[in-house]
């Protein structure tokens, strides 16, 4: 992802250049740092702002209409319609419902993400670094002006007598201190973060509008009864999820996976619901070493 | 840590560059994904198990109009909905987990949102298995138990059999006119709410404890409530109560002993800036 002549800003490259080293690591994680061989060369960082929209080219916005007007999906993408049991109602019944998977917002999402990512490698290969630990990343709206910033912050290090990672481009892991440590004496070397966004746009149907309100329909239930349009498309943001990830890891595992819903209601069953799924790409150099049962212990005071 | 330790530690990152250092092949494997930490994987794996990937369960439960009107003893339509919410989340994290051929889903996450006109459930964890393989006999276990726990019960001769989950909605009957007013200028209790409460109680204890059996438990552990009047209706109270159910596997349980340590580090000393004011 990285660019090999890096194109950082004079600032960047001044502060980079000088011969002190900076670390975003607590002492007891410099210190693990130091231990594993591993040296600290700079804080790197990567920004990147994105204007943020949830219609825009590409998007479905004419979709309430029809389920066949606006944008078009992709091949391989997740749609399900639902159509009306009662016939025609009137111009305000909802004769169809659909859930979409909003692409372009995964995409914008995965652009976002993934250019203040390669800023931030950029300025650890600049440096010659073997990798980035203890990243930190943040996704947050700035204000309410339709924009979204994507914020990375690691250290970059060098590993002591180490070969550079294949490629030239450093590997990256949220783990530092003692978590890398174990990690590394399980045999599992980080390979990179990844991450994803997957959103689904819920049009709620007229069946899914009547039992998110809960009012009761001829030829409808009478008692509870599960909202199939709303609850699978909760399962499908999450599946997509893990798969847009899955796509990533390219065989390896991922480990300490931290997974966000986030939803906006529109109206009754109308949502839109984001899912982001982080976690770090690990790759296993050697078998696991026997680990022996923990013995409990109790701690007298 | 020694000077042996070091090296050793040393060498494994080294090895571990090593291996980044070649460009690995295009593997048409399918990686693992796990919410797990790097301590409960290695808990995990120190009992002979190992995650397989990330699963979930969601189901969402309409609760039709007019449940909530103010009425007489169980809503029995919202203890069924809340009900279905829970076991439709978690046949869909099971299939999820069969799908893998995971034995169980340990460590899950359960988020219940009890709204007006619907109930929505979701469950994440991790699906796991023994290293060694084997195919299990029973439906896989779900399971809210860490890592440490999961491995604690285990070594203790028993594994979890499923989530336990128990909930009840009930009116709070209006008091009448009369014992409203003499009641207005006293301290004194409101043995309508206190009949309410209980009556939620015992019913969501007893679901709970019978969803427990029908799993094929012997009892239920890391029981959690919640309870109290809902936000949307102040005359309902609901209680809710949930854990994992528990099976003994072993011929009878087994000791775990615990070894007694003694920790020799000094009791922090906080200091408090505001003493020095003399406040």
């Amino acid at each position: 992802m990285a660019d090999a002549t890096p194109d950082l800003p004079e600032a960047a490259l001044r502060r980079l250049g000088s011969s002190g080293f900076s670390s975003g690591l607590s002492v007891p994680d410099f210190a693990a740092c130091l231990d594993l061989g591993l040296q600290p060369v700079s804080l790197v960082q990567g920004y990147c702002v994105m204007r943020w929209g949830w219609y825009g080219a590409g998007s479905g916005f004419m979709r309430g209409v029809s389920p066949w007007v606006g944008g078009q999906q992709g091949a391989g993408s997740y749609s399900e319609t639902y159509r009306c049991p009662h016939g025609f109602v009137s111009n305000e019944h909802r004769m169809w419902g659909q859930n979409i998977e909003q692409k372009w917002v995964e995409d914008a999402w995965a652009q976002g993400y993934g250019t203040a990512y390669a800023r931030m490698l950029e300025e650890a290969t600049s440096q010659g670094a073997h990798g980035v630990i203890g990243v930190l990343d943040r996704v947050s709206h700035l204000a309410d002006t339709g924009t979204t910033e994507f914020h990375f912050l690691g250290t970059a290090v060098l590993v002591e007598g180490g070969p550079p990672p294949a490629g030239g481009v450093p590997w990256s892991t949220y783990l530092a201190g003692q978590r890398l440590t174990k990690s590394i004496e399980a045999g599992y070397m980080p390979v990179s973060v990844v991450a994803a966004l997957a959103s689904v746009r819920v049009w709620a149907y007229c069946m899914t509008e009547y039992l998110m309100e809960g009012a009761r329909t001829w030829g409808g239930p009478t008692g509870p009864h599960e909202v199939e349009q709303v609850g699978k498309a909760h399962m499908a943001v999450r599946q997509l999820a893990r798969k847009h990830v899955r796509q990533q890891l390219l065989g390896d595992a991922l480990h300490g996976a931290r997974i966000e819903v986030e939803k906006r209601e529109l109206s009754q069953g109308d949502e839109v619901i984001d899912c982001t799924l982080r976690g770090n790409r690990m790759r296993r150099f050697k078998e696991f070493d026997d680990v022996p049962v923990p013995r409990p212990t109790v701690s007298l005071r | 840590m020694n000077n042996a330790a070091g090296a050793d530690l040393r060498a494994e990152m080294l090895q571990g560059a090593q291996s980044l250092a070649v460009a690995s092949p295009p593997t048409g494997a399918r990686g693992i994904t796990s919410d797990l930490s790097i301590d409960e994987a290695l808990l995990l794996h120190a009992a002979g198990w190992e995650p397989v990937d990330l699963v979930c369960g969601v189901a969402v439960v309409s609760v039709p109009v007019g449940v909530w009107n103010w009425g007489q003893g169980a809503i029995s339509v919202a203890s069924d909905a809340h009900n279905a919410a829970v076991s439709g989340a978690a046949a869909q994290l099971q299939a999820e987990c069969a799908k893998v051929h995971g034995h169980g889903v340990a460590g899950v996450r359960v988020q219940v949102e009890v709204r007006t006109h619907h109930i929505d459930v979701e469950l994440v964890g991790t699906a796991v298995r023994p290293v060694s393989g084997h195919e299990g006999g029973r439906p896989p276990f779900v399971s809210d138990l860490s890592a440490r726990d999961f491995t604690l019960l285990m070594g203790a001769g028993w594994m979890p059999v499923g989530l336990a989950f128990g909930a009840s909605f009930v009116y709070a009957p209006r008091r009448t006119a009369g014992v409203a007013m003499k009641q207005k200028t006293q301290n004194v209790e409101l043995t309508n709410y206190t009949e309410a409460m209980y009556s939620a109680r015992s019913s969501a204890m007893e679901r709970m404890q019978r969803s427990a059996l029908d799993a094929g438990g012997h009892g239920v552990v890391e029981v959690k409530v919640t309870e109290g009047p809902m936000s949307f209706a102040r005359h309902a109270v609901g209680f809710t109560a949930w854990g994992t159910a528990v099976r003994l596997v072993a011929e009878s349980h087994q000791y775990i002993r615990p070894e007694l340590i003694l920790p020799l580090d000094d009791a922090v000393i906080t200091f408090e800036a505001q003493s020095l004011r003399g406040k």
